[in-house]
């Protein structure tokens, strides 16, 4: 007995010694206007969505309609074998691409701030040479992004010319290509970011979508591994585990 | 024969981890997330692929019937920053696979995330953790 309370009070002082240390670090200052790193948000562990279903605004009839088609395999509405658009390796797009448990790193240049993704090996451009988003884009995947420091501390990247074949997250939700995403990454420290993200699309909703203030943390000594989707691959899993876990013979 | 869970017992370890609390908030619907098992068994088969990595073993149920089992992993890029390479695992390895289950029924888990682990016969572990 006394050997485990022994053992208690290590695992206690060892854990309290490990919070100093982390909150030493974290007391350090960020840098002034400088978003470099590998980062990795703090989330619940799996995919997630830009909001939570309970704080996702009313939608139009235009929205509910293509609600109404979707099966995604998690939240309130999750089925074993639905018809999310990434089971077939289509991208994941901006904003969903946020919200899968896997880093980021950004790279900054003079013009532009680059925001490389582990998930499907993707990236996209954040333009912070003064230019405004453009007014007619193509749609794309990923839209089309600018950005501008607040202060010292806070990137606000205001994006745009999305196509509306994507989700919002894991849980469905749709969007069109009117979406305008705003994002505030706020480095309060060395090693944390508060991120907020905000999507305003009157087609789809009738109120602007909000996501939680999310925190994300520094990823020292980590490199940026390569996550595409490939289909081969992704339809050989399919076959040997997705279908036969909802029951489906194995192919 | 009905491979359900509930008619392993020796060779078949459940561990009815108590973590629903960490698991519930999100989840793949194909899984029962709120009730990891371990399973032990021979390795047939170790896939290291995007988006995610495979393991196939065999595992003998009570009345020594082989059972095939498919496991879910996660992808290669967080396995590696938790130690794994592709050669890891490999064929004829003894190993308990903590996972949740296939709400189906089916011989099919996922392990990952904050309850998957492997444990090999030698003690040495591998996690998944997300980092």
């Amino acid at each position: 007995m006394g050997s485990v309370v022994l053992a208690f009070a290590f695992a206690i002082s060892a854990r309290a010694g490990g919070q100093e240390k982390a909150a030493k670090e974290s007391a350090a200052p960020a840098p002034k206007r400088d978003s470099s790193g590998v980062w990795l948000y703090q989330g619940s562990g799996g995919q997630e969505s830009t909001a939570p279903e309970k704080d996702m605004p009313p939608m139009t009839a235009w929205a509910k309609a293509r609600f109404d088609t979707e099966r995604p395999g998690y939240g309130t509405r999750a089925v074993p074998d639905g018809n999310d658009a990434i089971l077939q390796c289509d991208p994941a797009g901006f904003p969903r691409i946020m919200f899968f448990p896997t880093p980021f790193e950004f790279v900054q240049g003079s013009d532009r701030i680059i925001q490389f993704f582990e998930r499907e090996h993707a990236w996209r451009p954040i333009w912070t040479d003064g230019r405004s988003l453009p007014k007619d884009p193509d749609p794309t995947w990923y839209g089309y992004a600018i950005g501008h420091w607040e202060g010292d501390y806070t990137l606000v990247v205001e994006s745009s010319g999305f196509n509306d074949k994507t989700w919002l997250g894991a849980t469905g939700y749709p969007h069109s290509e009117e979406m305008r995403v705003t994002e505030r990454y706020q480095r309060v420290d060395r090693n944390t970011i508060l991120y907020n993200i905000r999507v305003d699309d009157p087609k789809a909703y009738t109120k602007p979508v909000i996501g939680p203030e999310r925190i994300m943390k520094l990823r020292p000594g980590v490199e940026i591994g390569e996550l595409p989707c490939v289909w081969s691959e992704e339809n050989s899993f399919t076959k040997r585990i997705r279908e036969p876990a909802v029951g489906k013979p194995n192919r | 024969m009905n491979p359900r869970l509930v008619t392993f017992s020796a060779q078949v370890v459940m561990l009815l981890v108590v973590c629903a609390s960490l698991l519930a908030h999100h989840g793949n619907a194909a899984y029962d997330e709120e009730h990891p098992i371990t399973i032990k068994g021979k390795v047939t088969e170790f896939v290291w692929s995007n988006p995610h990595c495979q393991i196939y073993l065999d595992v003998k149920d009570q009345k020594e019937n082989v059972v095939s089992w498919s496991v879910e992993s996660q992808s290669p890029g967080i396995l590696r920053r938790n130690g794994w390479t592709r050669d890891s695992i490999k064929p004829a390895d003894h190993i308990a696979v903590t996972l949740v289950p296939a709400k189906s029924g089916a011989p099919v888990g996922f392990s990952g995330e904050k309850t998957g682990k492997i444990v090999f016969d030698d003690g040495h572990v591998l996690k998944m953790d997300l980092r």
